[in-house]
C-alpha cells in the first residue's frame, strides 16, 4: 500500500467535530482580545510619532500640553535613556559571512536623538482620557533637522547612500551564506542552459483584524509588571519584554485570553508596551494604549520585504545541477527579533525546493532602510525562498519551450530519495512529489488545458495556467522542549495547559482532540488552557508561530494523556487490588481482567492526585503540495479572475480536517492577497508611506477566490508518534508561485512583480501588444 | 457634553458623553458590551457593524449623538432566550470564524442583508460582505455560512 | 478628532441660521465621509449640524417626467425604491453599486453631491441628466454645479434641500471599483433624452466631466462601437500608485462602452451583480 493511502481519519473522536469550543464565547461577543481589558484608575497613553522618515531631533517641547486637562505624563527618549530600554531582543546569529559579526543596532522605545521612519514613537503622552491624550501629542512641538532618507534597500546598499546607525557601516547589519559557492559556480559555468530571475517578494503588513493593543499594570510590593497584550505565546513574550526592559523574566506576568490574528506580526514585543511600563511604574496606575489601524499600518512589523536573485544552472537532459540564491533582505530601520534570522534560517532549510539541486549557495544581504520594521509574517522565509525556486523553474521552462510540469517531473527528488540531505546542510524528512503532482496534474486536468484557454478566448478573456510545487520547514522551536500538564478532577474534567497560544488556530479544540482520543474519552471533557497566568512561568515550550504548536504542543498532548494513563495505572492497581502491570485502561475506566474490578477517570481522580507532564522536543517536519491555478483576464480592464484553484497537500497525519482547511483557505488567500494587490509602499522621495490605510492597502475580499479544491495526499513523519506536520502557512508558500506563474502564462511573460493589479495587468498587455 | 438615550439590545440607557464621541466608543466604554471592535478608521473593516433601527451600520462611523433615541442592536442580543441566531449557529458550524475578531461584524452584517435579500446567489453574497474585512478565512467558509444561514431562515 | 459642538437641527431654517452663525460650522447628514474626516483629524469644525433626520429633506417622488429625491435620502433607499426603479432604473442601480451595505444604510444623496469627492459615483448621475440641484436659496443647473475637485457652486451656509432629475429615455451605469476603497476608479453614467447623448466620467479625473466626443459620437448611433475609435484625453486624469492617467482613461472608455452596451440590451441590466 502506498504511503499516502495510509491517512485514514484515526481520530474517530474528532470526526464528529464540527463547531469549535472557542466559538461558543466569539460569535457572542463574549471574546475577551486585548482592547477589552481595563483595570480600575487606569490612564491611556498616546504615541506622537515621526512625521517624517529621517532627521535628527533638535529639541521637543512640551510646555503646552498642560492646557489639555487630565493630561499626567509626558516621556521622551531621555526617559527612554534613563530606564536604559534601548535593545530589543535579537535572534540574530551573531556572526555572519566569513566569520562577519553581526551588528545589532539599539532601538531606544522612544526615539532618541534621531528618527528612522515614518511612525518612530518620539513622545508618548498619558492622559486621564484616551482624546486628552490625542490632543495633547498635537501641543508638542518637535524641531527636526531633516536628513536625507532612503527607502529602497537596493540604494541604500550603495558607497554614499545616507547612514540610518552610526555603529552599522554600509546599513548593513550582517552578510549571511548558506552552501558552497564553489561548486554551485562551477555548475552554472558548466551548464548548457542558465536561467536567471530578480524577483521582488514584496513588503506587505500582516493586518491581523485586532488593531494593536496593550494593558500594562505595575505591582510596586514586587516591582513587576502585569501584561495585557495580543501575543502569540506568553512565554515568549515574557522573555523578549524582560530583555527590552533588562529585567528578570519572573517580573513579567502576562495575562491574555483571546488573541485576534497574528501572523507572526504578534511575534514581537513593541517598544510602545516598553514604554507603557515607565508610566505605569512612575504613576503607580495602570497604562492602557490601543493602536488605530495607521499606526498599525506604520508601526507594525511588515513583512516579506526581499529582493532575490534565483541564478539556476541546467545540463542538457534539463536536469537541475545548481542553483545560486542571492537575496536582499530589507529589514526597515530597526532589527525585530524574528526578522532577519527567519528569513535566513528558512530559506536556508529548503533551498533546494522538491528537487534534487546537487549544488547551492545562498547569499544574504540583511539591509537596514528609513522604512518600518520587518519580522516573521505567515512562513517568514518559507514562501519568499519558494517563490524564487518556482518562478525561475517556470522561466526555465519559457526558455526551453518545455512543460512546465515536465521539467519538474524530470527534477523532483523521488520518495526514496528521503531524507534527503541538501546542500545547504539541511536533512528533509520526506515527501513524494511525483506522486503528489501527478495526483494534481489529473485532478486539475493539466493537459486540457489549451481547450479551456481557447473558451476563455472565444469570451475575449486571456486564460492562464500555473503550478507550484513546494516544501517548508515547520515545527522546530527555540526552546528546549514543549511541555504540556495534563490532570483530572473528581468530575472526570481533564485539564490540560500549554503555552502555546492560539490566534486563530483553534487549540481548544484540536488539542482536545488528541487528548479525547489519547484517552478514549468525549472531547467535551477535555479543557485546553493556553498561557494561564499562574502556571506559564512554571512550563517550558514554544509560542504558536512557524506552523508550529500542532507538530510540538499537540503532539505532546497525546504523549502527556499517556504518561497520565500510566500513572493512572499504578493508582489505581491498589483499588483494584492487582499490580499496575495488570490494570488496562481503556475509553476513562481503568479495569483489571485479574480482579473483574474497574474505576473510571472521575472516581479514581476524587480519591487521588491524578496528574501527568508530558513534553517532547521537535526537530523540523515537512509539508509539503502542489497548487495548480488558472485565471482568466478581462484584456480591457487588466482584471484577473481566479478560474480555478486545486490544491493536494502533504499535511502529514490530520487532526481536525475542519481546521487545516481552514487555515489553508486562510493561507492561500493571504498569498492571493500579496499576489495581486497587497504591498506597503513608501514615498521614494519623502519617504512617506503611501498605502497606510485600508482605502489604499488592497485586502483581498469576499469573492476573489470563489472557492478551492482541495486534496490530500499524505506522507507521515515519523518525527513524532502521531505522523503530524506543521501546516498554517503552507497556503501561502504554494500560493504566490501558483498564481503568478499562471498569470505571467495568460499574459505570454517572462516575469511580472507583484502585486499584478489591474492597472500593471493592463499595461503589460499594451506593452506586449506593441511589441507584436 | 451631550445626552445620549437609547435602546441597547432592548435596554434603555442613558449616557453624558463627550460631542465627539463615537457610537461604538459609546457601546464598548460607557455601555461596556466589548463584543463590538474596532478594526480600522476609514470605516473599511466592518468590525465595529452593529443594528441601528433594524439596520446594519458601522458604529465607527456614527456619532453618539447621531444615536440619540435610537433602537440598537449589538452582537451580545443576537442570541435569544439561549438559542443562537440562525446565522450565529452557522458561523459556528461552517468554521467561518479563526480568531474571531470580525465575527461578530460579519454576523451583524449577514443577519443585516439577509433581512433584505434572504436568498441571495453567490455574487450578491459578495456584494453583501463588501464592508467586512476577514483576515483568517479567506471568506470561503464566510459564504459557506451565509448560505447555510440563509436557508435555515427561510425554514 | 477634534472638539467640536453637535446641534441636532429642528428644520432646513434652523439648519441654514445655525450655518450661517457660525462660519466654521459643518453640515452632516449620514457622515460617510465626514466622520472619517474628522477621525484623521484633517477637519476642525465648530459644530457639526445634523440635517440628517429632517423630514423636509427626505422622500422620493416622480411626475411629469421628473424624478425628485430628497437630500438625505439614503442610498439604501434610492436603491430599492420602486418609484427610482421605474423611473430611472441606472440610477437605482447607481445607488446599490455606493461603497458597501452599511456605508448605503447611512450615507445620502446630498451629502454625497455636496462634498463632490472626485471618485463618487451621483455625480456622474447628475451631471449626465443635467439634473437640478435645489439648495435653500436656488436652483443650480448640474451643468453649472460641479467645479472640480471636492469643488462645487454651493455657497457658505447653502445647503441642498432636493435633486430634481429629468427622466431620460434611456440610462446606465458602469464603474470599475478602486481595489481597496471600492471608490470609481472611473465610471461612466450615459443617458439618452430625446436625440441628446450626455456622457458623465468620474473616478477618472479630479472631477466629474462631461466626455463631450463620445457624446457626439452616440449622438449619431447609440452603439458601443460608436465610442471605439474615440479615446479619452488623458493629460488632465488622476495618477496614483493605482493607475496611470492612461489606464484611467482607458477605464473611463471601457465603462462607457459597457454603460452603451446595457442601454441596448435592458434585460442584461437588470441581471447585473447585487440588488
Amino acid at each position: 500500500m502506498d504511503q499516502h493511502e495510509h491517512h485514514s481519519r484515526l481520530f474517530k473522536v474528532g470526526g464528529a467535530q464540527v463547531s469549535r469550543f472557542e466559538d461558543m464565547r466569539l460569535i457572542t461577543g463574549n471574546g475577551k482580545y486585548s482592547s477589552d481589558w481595563n483595570a480600575p484608575g487606569q490612564l491611556h497613553a498616546c504615541f506622537l510619532r515621526s512625521d517624517r522618515a529621517h532627521a535628527r531631533i533638535v529639541s521637543i517641547n512640551f510646555d503646552k500640553v498642560g492646557q489639555i486637562k487630565g493630561v499626567v505624563g509626558v516621556y521622551t527618549g531621555a526617559d527612554a535613556q534613563a530606564a536604559g530600554y534601548l535593545r530589543p531582543p535579537s535572534f540574530l546569529p551573531p556572526t555572519g559571512k566569513g566569520g562577519m559579526k553581526a551588528r545589532v543596532p539599539e532601538r531606544p522605545c522612544l526615539a532618541i536623538g534621531k528618527v528612522r521612519f515614518v511612525g518612530d514613537p518620539v513622545a508618548m503622552v498619558i492622559a486621564e482620557t484616551h482624546l486628552a491624550a490625542l490632543d495633547a501629542c498635537d501641543l508638542i512641538d518637535v524641531v527636526y533637522e531633516d536628513l536625507p532618507a532612503v527607502v529602497d534597500p537596493e540604494e541604500a546598499l550603495k558607497p554614499g547612500a545616507p547612514q540610518l546607525h552610526d555603529d552599522v557601516p554600509g546599513n548593513c547589519p550582517v552578510e549571511a551564506e548558506s552552501g558552497v559557492e564553489a561548486p554551485v559556480m562551477e555548475a552554472i559555468a558548466k551548464a548548457a542552459h542558465v536561467t536567471k530571475i530578480t524577483v521582488d517578494c514584496t513588503r506587505v503588513t500582516a493586518s491581523p483584524m485586532e488593531p494593536r493593543a496593550a494593558l500594562i499594570e505595575y505591582t510596586a510590593d514586587t516591582d513587576s509588571y502585569v501584561v495585557h497584550t495580543p501575543s502569540q505565546g506568553v512565554n515568549m513574550t515574557r522573555k523578549q519584554f524582560a530583555t527590552y526592559a533588562n529585567l528578570g523574566e519572573d517580573k513579567f506576568r502576562v495575562e491574555i485570553q483571546d488573541v485576534g490574528g497574528g501572523f507572526g506580526q504578534r511575534s514581537t514585543v513593541y517598544p510602545e508596551y516598553v514604554s507603557m511600563m515607565m508610566a505605569a511604574k512612575a504613576l503607580q496606575r495602570p497604562i492602557k494604549w490601543v493602536s488605530t489601524r495607521t499606526e498599525s499600518f506604520l508601526t507594525d512589523t511588515h513583512g516579506r520585504a526581499n529582493l532575490i536573485t534565483a541564478t539556476l544552472a541546467l545540463d542538457k537532459n534539463a536536469q537541475f545541477t545548481g542553483l545560486r540564491i542571492d537575496w536582499i533582505t530589507d529589514q526597515g530601520a530597526y532589527l525585530s527579533p524574528t526578522g532577519p534570522a527567519g528569513h535566513i534560517r528558512n530559506a536556508t532549510s529548503c533551498m533546494n525546493g522538491v528537487y534534487n539541486i546537487p549544488a547551492l549557495y545562498g547569499h544574504f544581504k540583511v539591509v537596514l532602510t528609513n522604512t518600518g520594521w520587518v519580522a516573521a509574517y505567515r512562513g517568514a522565509g518559507r514562501p519568499d525562498i519558494a517563490y524564487a525556486i518556482e518562478r525561475v523553474v517556470d522561466a526555465a521552462a519559457l526558455e526551453l519551450n518545455m512543460d512546465p510540469a515536465d521539467l519538474r517531473r524530470r527534477n523532483y527528488l523521488a520518495l526514496s530519495d528521503y531524507p534527503y540531505k541538501s546542500a545547504t546542510g539541511s536533512t528533509i524528512e520526506i515527501a513524494d512529489l511525483p506522486g503528489l503532482s501527478a495526483k494534481a496534474l489529473a485532478l486539475a486536468d493539466w493537459s486540457g488545458f489549451e481547450a479551456r484557454k481557447a473558451a476563455s478566448a472565444r469570451k475575449g478573456k486571456l486564460r492562464g495556467i500555473g503550478m507550484s510545487a513546494v516544501i517548508e520547514p515547520t515545527g522546530a522551536g527555540s526552546y528546549p522542549r514543549d511541555e504540556i500538564d495534563i490532570s483530572v478532577d473528581g468530575e472526570g474534567q481533564v485539564t490540560v495547559h500549554t503555552v502555546a497560544h492560539s490566534q486563530g488556530q483553534g487549540h481548544e479544540t484540536s488539542f482536545a482532540m488528541v487528548v479525547a482520543e489519547a484517552l478514549g474519552i468525549a472531547t467535551e471533557r477535555v479543557k485546553i488552557r493556553q498561557g494561564d497566568a499562574d502556571r506559564a512561568p512554571h512550563m517550558v515550550g514554544n509560542h504558536t508561530g512557524g506552523s508550529r504548536s500542532m507538530v510540538g504542543a499537540g503532539t505532546v498532548c497525546h504523549i502527556a494523556a499517556n504518561k497520565l494513563i500510566d500513572a493512572g495505572k499504578s493508582l489505581a492497581a491498589e483499588d483494584l487490588g492487582v499490580e499496575p502491570s495488570q490494570v488496562s485502561y481503556g475509553k476513562g475506566e481503568f479495569t483489571s481482567a485479574h480482579s473483574k474490578k474497574k474505576i473510571t477517570l472521575a472516581q479514581l481522580a476524587a480519591k487521588k492526585t491524578l496528574a501527568a507532564k508530558g513534553e517532547g522536543t521537535f526537530i523540523s517536519t515537512f509539508p509539503n503540495g502542489c497548487h495548480i491555478a488558472e485565471v482568466e483576464i478581462d484584456p480591457e480592464t487588466g482584471i484577473t479572475e481566479i478560474a480555478s484553484y486545486l490544491s493536494v497537500d502533504d499535511c502529514g497525519h490530520v487532526v481536525s480536517h475542519t481546521i487545516v482547511e481552514g487555515q489553508m483557505h486562510g493561507a492561500v488567500v493571504q498569498g492571493l492577497g500579496q499576489v495581486f494587490g497587497e504591498h506597503i509602499v513608501y514615498d521614494k522621495e519623502s519617504g512617506q508611506m503611501l498605502t497606510g490605510t485600508f482605502m489604499d492597502y488592497i485586502m483581498p475580499r469576499a469573492g476573489k477566490l470563489k472557492s478551492i479544491q482541495m486534496e490530500e495526499y499524505t506522507t507521515l513523519s515519523k518525527l513524532g508518534p502521531l505522523g503530524i506536520k506543521g501546516m498554517g502557512g503552507s497556503g501561502c508558500t504554494a500560493s504566490l508561485p501558483a498564481l503568478v506563474n499562471a498569470v505571467v502564462n495568460a499574459l505570454g511573460v517572462r516575469h511580472l512583480d507583484m502585486p499584478l493589479t489591474p492597472s500593471k495587468v493592463w499595461k503589460t498587455i499594451q506593452q506586449t501588444n506593441v511589441k507584436h | 457634553m451631550a445626552k445620549v438615550e437609547l435602546k441597547i439590545n432592548g435596554k434603555q440607557h442613558s449616557f453624558d458623553v463627550e460631542d465627539r464621541t463615537l457610537l461604538v466608543n459609546l457601546i464598548r466604554d460607557h455601555a461596556q458590551l466589548t463584543g463590538t471592535h474596532v478594526g480600522c478608521d476609514t470605516s473599511q473593516c466592518g468590525a465595529c457593524t452593529i443594528h441601528m433601527n433594524g439596520m446594519a451600520v458601522k458604529s465607527c462611523t456614527v456619532l453618539a449623538g447621531q444615536a440619540n433615541g435610537a433602537d440598537i442592536t449589538t452582537i451580545e442580543g443576537m442570541a435569544k432566550d439561549g438559542k443562537l441566531h440562525p446565522v450565529q449557529q452557522a458561523f459556528t458550524e461552517c468554521h467561518a470564524l479563526q480568531c474571531g475578531f470580525c465575527t461578530p461584524g460579519m454576523i451583524m452584517a449577514v443577519s443585516g442583508f439577509l433581512k433584505d435579500n434572504p436568498k441571495p446567489t453567490d455574487d450578491e453574497i459578495y456584494h453583501g460582505l463588501e464592508g467586512n474585512l476577514c483576515r483568517c478565512t479567506g471568506y470561503i467558509n464566510i459564504v459557506k455560512a451565509v448560505k447555510q444561514a440563509a436557508k435555515a431562515m427561510s425554514k | 478628532m477634534h472638539t467640536f459642538s453637535y446641534v441636532k437641527a429642528g428644520s432646513i431654517k434652523e439648519a441654514g441660521d445655525l450655518l450661517a452663525a457660525n462660519s466654521d460650522a459643518k453640515l452632516l447628514a449620514g457622515g460617510m465621509t465626514l466622520i472619517p474626516t474628522l477621525k484623521a483629524r484633517l477637519a476642525q469644525p465648530s459644530h457639526l449640524i445634523d440635517i440628517g433626520g429632517l423630514p423636509e429633506l427626505s422622500g422620493i417622488d416622480a411626475k411629469d417626467g421628473k424624478l425628485t429625491i430628497g437630500a438625505a435620502t439614503r442610498h439604501v433607499e434610492v436603491s430599492r425604491s420602486a418609484v427610482v426603479k421605474k423611473a430611472i432604473p441606472a440610477l437605482a442601480y447607481l445607488a446599490s453599486q455606493i461603497g458597501d451595505p452599511q456605508v448605503r444604510n447611512r450615507g445620502t444623496i446630498g451629502g454625497s453631491l455636496a462634498n463632490n469627492d472626485p471618485a463618487a459615483d451621483y455625480p456622474s448621475a447628475a451631471l449626465s441628466l443635467n439634473a437640478t440641484i435645489v439648495t435653500n436659496k436656488r436652483e443650480i443647473a448640474a451643468d453649472d454645479y460641479f467645479q472640480g475637485l471636492f469643488s462645487t457652486a454651493l455657497d457658505a451656509g447653502e445647503m441642498i434641500v432636493k435633486i430634481v432629475f429629468p427622466v431620460p429615455a434611456k440610462a446606465a451605469y458602469e464603474k470599475f471599483p478602486h481595489p481597496a476603497s471600492g471608490y470609481a476608479m472611473a465610471g461612466a453614467f450615459v443617458s439618452q433624452s430625446g436625440k441628446d447623448v450626455r456622457v458623465a466620467i468620474t473616478g477618472a479625473g479630479p472631477g466629474v466631466f462631461r466626455w463631450k466626443d463620445a457624446e457626439a459620437a452616440l449622438g449619431k448611433k447609440l452603439a458601443a462601437a460608436s465610442v471605439e475609435g474615440l479615446s479619452v484625453d488623458a493629460a488632465d486624469l488622476n495618477e496614483d500608485m493605482h493607475g496611470t492617467k492612461e489606464y484611467r482613461a482607458n477605464l473611463a472608455k471601457v465603462m462607457t462602452k459597457r454603460a452603451v452596451a446595457k442601454l441596448a440590451a435592458p434585460a442584461a441590466a437588470a441581471k447585473s451583480k447585487g440588488k
